[in-house]
């Protein structure tokens, strides 16, 4: 609590300030409203004289107070607005400093949805208990003042009210706490619901193939019926404490009236002083009804709050770029590389891509291409062995394209800088031609909330952004297994024209680009199996002649049949 | 839409709503007068007063005499009044709380049912996203209302009702000035509200934006670490989460007038009742007991104002919710049952395509839009056991065709016929277990491998499942799986390759003894030696079987008995490979292109 205050120091104190102001004041009004009672009103109805001078001051007392209230609350919940949200701004940026300066195998370690959390509901939760904090400080406040204003008035009846103030607390944490319980368990089955839906709505094609409706609609309704069960828990408490928080202060008014009546008759209490217990105890039940929420955020606050430092003071990992050795030549050898440290990706490869030549890297499924053209491009961390290379600007497409919600220019220029011409450029030799027929061009919106795209389109986009900043040399991870064989030409074609001299290190498959490939690398089993030109491995690999005419047997048609099939 | 339309909108969408979920109007007036009487209990401390003041206090020459038996008794009835008043709300709140979940339940199982029979054409990417929001969130918000808004309503309705009797029964001057007073609060209260709606729509917006960017962030940090672009990024989500801390501040300070004013307005309302009842005094039967009474009411008269105003709002975002809610049981159903469906005659499936016609219907707006027909008077016969062979460009209504005969979508015009019987005149159980789709896409379910497969027949045991398995010669596939059976698949099957996906599908599809298979090929690659088992079962499940393939490869038409080449939706030609090879047709031209391609270079 007191680090969070720390980052925003000052906006808090004003909160707390204005909470004072309004406590004191919000007091201050009942002594004024006995003394209205005592002097004004019961004068005027036992002896029928009209004080005009004290009821005029009396009541231009108490709104002036009314106003002096008003604006210390407006004052508190700005502050406190604004210290919540500062802080909220700090924490993430904290976090997400931490989260970009971390590697890939440290992201790889990670699920993607609890980093995501960290960042959004943890930071959320975390500074959650500074808004509540200033107004429940008020309350504390305006009880001990109370509590001081009673015991002067009346000493008996005074310590007996405030003893009600712990009780009214008590209940309301206790109420809080158990009532969380199944809100919270109604919010996680909510989740699952929804999860489920979506997974359900998403399958909809297998669940009519299969006449599995009826099925598919009891499965999501049992699970509606959880959230329902939870939801009827907490209203069932809910519908308790509530009744009892009304109770309780009520009960004590009636209580303060019974035993105010006999201090009066004794002398030790006036009406007004009576009326003025009344009317405080009043006040007093609506922030007192709130406290109990303000204190339920600390658990959870200082949970969030645990968390998100837990991520932030993770050392950082270094950097595997770094592992790279600089040399005149490209050199792979001995490498050996590892995902979870027991079962090796890669065992002992070893081949001497040629500079400024393609190099093709074929296998089947799960023999390591991905992660040995990862591990070249310095995206991932070597085990043993080494690699040496000659280049400064290296550039890795990745298998699965990622784009940004923006415009198509801010995908290629993906925050680097990288004008709009190198962009348009780019766009041309990855033949993205398409995009100049968007309606918007280049500064169409693309991505989740934009126009969609099909999986060749953004995987050309996504091989612009790595063309955009003229690398040395190219990796491409089954990239333009995405496009269609004319296309994946083309572009080789253009990437080889346009910008002579680039190394490519390519994972592929098709029998078209091996066969122009300089170099072809045959992985099984994270082993190099066999190196040569695409010729040679034909006669010397079995397994590569296997594969190659699986392929060749397997290939789509043409372009036009392996674009998008729904109509 | 002008005001009172949109009055009588909400009252009509209100009064759907109560259809769709019938629950709600049981025992609701039990429930409102309960309420009623619950909120009795909140005037009882300041009747007791007012009774204390006026019958058990008596100054006589300065000194206050007071009749403390008089005043004990007060007290207990005011006690036992407290007790049962209390029960009353409780009982009420218990009750609108049950009776809305219970609705809400219901309607979310209608809407799980109607989204389920709602045609495929409807559950596209774009909507499907909706869809689910509708199930949950936009329930939710109801939820949300009923819980919050509607327990408001009812509470604070019934609680301004008794206060403003008991005002009235005191002193109807006073009342009135109370009213009077009151009224502009409402005003001011809903101009406030009306700011702090669009000040927290801009809070919306900018924490949507910031938790945008940070998404980006970290589902795209290995392209991110790639480009070397992670700090940009990271500035940019710092720069969201500082708007975003702007929008707080400007909603914090609107929301800060809120309270005050009702604050105020109540100080004003209070010293009024004191001005005019000094000034009146004993006049006009008021008594100071009733004067200090009324302090008291006036307070809790204004109370529930301010919370009045925002269920004003939260009642705009349930009904907006209701109202899309609605939306989606208005949609119609898929191919409609017949009440009497006739059984389709056992043994092998010949499989009539009749003149069949379909046009998709017109998307909401654009109605006057001339539509293209996707299918146009195709006619054919497949014989039973048969392997059949769709082929054609995307757009060639090669799918379409697929959905028809799987009656996923009727045709606007035409038949198809299993042994004679009318697919409309089919049950779906009867027709699901003669007819089976493999659809393009192998969705799996997040669940392991035997889930999966028990989705097309519930009931089959583990045993049973690996002895079909074992028959599709797969027995060696299950074994190389980490857990064989009860591997887990993970969301959308991606702890499984592309290849291993499509193998599940097949042999969940194959579980299903079924005459007709429809298959639409999946685009993916696979690696060769997946390829080679898809093959397999393939072929097995030919057997007795009539197969109809939705072919993206030219290889698999190669291999069927019958070609159907569709070009604009229009059955263009009709033969074996041979034969249209011969024919030098569309056919021919395709395969041509394709041979070019992938051994041109060679």
């Amino acid at each position: 609590m007191i680090t969070l205050v720390s980052y925003r120091p000052r906006a808090f104190v004003t909160a707390v300030a204005g909470a004072a102001v309004f406590a004191f004041f919000t007091v201050a009004a009942s002594w004024v409203l006995r003394w209205l009672i005592d002097e004004v009103v019961m004068v005027r109805f036992e002896e029928g004289r009209i004080d005009r001078a004290g009821l005029g001051a009396g009541i231009g007392v108490l709104i002036l107070f009314a106003l002096v209230r008003a604006g210390g609350v407006v004052v508190r919940r700005t502050w406190a607005g604004k210290a919540q949200w500062g802080v909220a701004e700090d924490l993430s940026r904290e976090v997400l400093d931490v989260v970009v300066a971390q590697p890939v195998s440290w992201h790889r370690r990670q699920s993607t949805g609890d980093l995501s959390t960290r960042v959004g509901v943890d930071v959320e939760a975390s500074v959650s208990v500074m808004a509540p904090m200033p107004f429940a400080s008020s309350v504390l406040l305006m009880m001990v003042i109370a509590t001081i204003g009673m015991v002067v008035v009346d000493p008996v009846l005074g310590v007996g009210a405030a003893t009600v103030f712990p009780v009214l607390i008590a209940l309301n944490v206790v109420y809080q706490r158990r009532v969380d319980r199944w809100y919270d368990l109604a919010q996680t089955e909510l989740g699952d619901l929804s999860a489920a839906a979506h997974e359900s709505f998403e399958g909809v094609a297998v669940v009519k193939a299969f006449g599995a409706e009826t099925r598919e609609s009891e499965r999501l309704a049992r699970i509606a019926s959880r959230v329902r069960g939870a939801r009827i828990r907490a209203i069932r408490l809910r519908s308790v404490f509530d009744t009892l928080l009304d109770v309780v202060p009520n009960a004590t008014n009636v209580l303060i009236v019974l035993v105010g009546s006999i201090r009066v008759r004794d002398g030790h209490l006036t009406l007004g002083d009576l009326t003025a217990f009344v009317y405080l105890f009043t006040l007093l039940v609506f922030p007192l009804r709130i406290i109990g929420y303000a204190l339920s955020e600390f658990p959870r606050s200082q949970a969030g709050y645990a968390r998100v430092r837990s991520l932030v003071e993770q050392p950082i990992e270094p950097d595997p770029r770094r592992g790279l050795r600089v040399s005149d030549r490209f050199e792979i050898e001995g490498l050996w590389v590892t995902h979870d440290g027991e079962r090796w990706a890669l065992q002992d490869v070893g081949f001497a891509p040629p500079i400024g030549g393609t190099t093709v890297i074929v296998g089947p499924t799960g023999s390591g291409k991905t992660t040995l053209v990862q591990t070249l491009a310095g995206h991932i961390g070597i085990d043993r062995g080494s690699i040496a290379d000659p280049f400064h600007r290296r550039a890795l497409v990745f298998q699965e394209p990622f784009l940004i919600s923006g415009t198509v220019l801010d995908n290629v220029t993906f925050g680097r800088n990288v004008s709009r011409a190198e962009a348009e450029w780019a766009l041309r030799i990855a033949e993205a031609g398409f995009v100049t027929e968007l309606p918007q061009g280049i500064d169409t919106v693309v991505g989740e909330r934009g126009v969609g795209l099909s999986g060749g389109q953004r995987q050309r986009i996504a091989l612009a952004r790595a063309l955009a900043i003229r690398p040395e040399v190219l990796y491409l991870d089954d990239v333009t297994s995405a496009l269609d064989p004319t296309t994946e030409s083309l572009v080789l074609s253009n990437v080889t024209e346009a910008c002579a001299g680039t190394t490519i290190v390519a994972v592929a498959s098709r029998p078209t680009l091996l066969s122009r490939a300089d170099l072809v690398v045959y992985l099984e089993g994270g082993r190099v199996s066999a190196v040569g030109r695409h010729l040679d491995l034909l006669g010397e690999s079995i397994g590569y002649r296997d594969l190659m005419e699986a392929y060749e047997f397997a290939d789509d048609t043409d372009s036009r049949a392996s674009g998008v099939f729904d109509e | 839409m002008s005001d009172a339309q949109e009055k009588s909108g909400t009252i009509a969408t209100i009064g759907a709503g109560v259809q769709a979920a019938p629950t709600l109007r049981e025992g609701l007036g039990a429930t409102l007068a309960l309420a009623l009487f619950g909120a009795a209990g909140r005037v009882v401390v300041p009747i007791l007063l007012q009774q204390a003041i006026d019958n058990g206090f008596t100054v006589v020459g300065g000194r206050t005499i007071v009749d403390v038996e008089t005043v004990t008794w007060l007290c207990v009835y005011g006690a036992l009044a407290l007790v049962v008043t209390s029960l009353a709300q409780r009982t009420a709140v218990l009750r609108l709380g049950r009776a809305s979940e219970e609705a809400l339940y219901g309607l979310r199982v209608r809407l799980f049912q109607h989204v389920h029979r709602i045609s495929v054409e409807d559950h596209n990417d774009e909507k499907r996203g909706a869809l689910v929001a509708r199930v949950t969130s936009d329930v939710e918000t109801l939820s949300q209302f009923f819980s919050w808004g509607g327990l408001a309503f009812l509470l604070n309705g019934a609680l301004m009702l008794i206060v403003s009797g008991v005002m009235l029964a005191y002193d109807w001057l006073l009342a009135l000035v109370v009213i009077v007073v009151s009224a502009p609060l409402f005003v001011v209260l809903r101009r406030v509200q009306k700011y702090l709606v669009a000040a927290y729509d801009r809070v919306r917006e900018t924490n949507g934006s910031m938790l945008g960017t940070t998404s980006e962030i970290i589902n795209g940090a290995e392209t991110l670490i790639a480009y070397d672009s992670g700090k940009t990024f990271a500035e940019r989500a710092t720069s969201a989460a500082r708007d975003r801390a702007e929008a707080q501040t400007r909603a914090s300070l609107i929301g800060a007038f809120l309270f005050p004013s009702g604050e105020v307005f109540g100080t004003i309302a209070v010293s009024s009742v004191i001005a005019i009842g000094v000034w009146r005094g004993t006049g006009a039967d008021l008594t100071a007991g009733a004067l200090v009474g009324f302090v008291f009411l006036t307070y809790r008269f204004l109370e529930p104002i301010a919370e009045m105003t925002e269920v004003l709002d939260q009642t705009q975002t349930a009904v907006a919710g209701l109202r899309r809610v609605l939306g989606i049981l208005a949609i119609p159903v898929g191919p409609p049952v017949d009440p009497r469906p006739l059984p389709v005659p056992g043994g092998p499936i010949t499989v009539v395509i009749d003149d069949v016609s379909f046009s998709y219907r017109p998307r909401e707006g654009d109605s006057d839009a001339p539509l293209e027909p996707v299918l146009s008077h195709v006619s054919a016969t497949l014989r039973p056991g048969t392997k059949v062979a769709v082929v054609g460009e995307t757009g060639s209504g090669k799918t379409t065709l697929g959905r028809v005969i799987a009656r996923l979508v009727d045709p606007s015009h035409g038949s198809v016929r299993l042994n004679g019987v009318p697919l409309t005149k089919i049950s779906n159980e009867d027709l699901r277990n003669r007819l089976v789709v493999v659809p393009q896409e192998p969705f799996l379910f997040d669940d392991t491998i035997a889930a999966n497969l028990s989705f097309a027949v519930p009931d089959l045991s583990e045993a049973e499942l690996v002895r079909r398995i074992d028959e599709l010669d797969l027995g060696d596939w299950l074994n190389s799986l980490p857990d064989g059976l009860r591997t887990e698949v993970g969301q959308r099957g991606s702890n499984l390759s592309a290849g291993e996906r499509q193998l599940v599908a097949l042999v969940r599809a194959s579980l299903v003894d079924s005459s007709v298979l429809i298959l639409d090929e999946a685009t993916s690659s696979v690696d060769a030696l997946t390829e080679v088992r898809i093959g397999r079962i393939l072929e097995k499940m030919a057997n007795g079987r009539t197969t109809i393939a939705i072919a993206h490869r030219l290889s698999t038409a190669a291999r069927a008995d019958r070609i159907l080449v569709l070009d604009h939706g229009v059955l263009v030609e009709d033969g074996h490979h041979d034969d249209l090879i011969g024919r030098n047709g569309r056919y021919a031209s395709m395969y041509e292109a394709w041979l070019a391609s992938s051994n041109g270079q060679e």
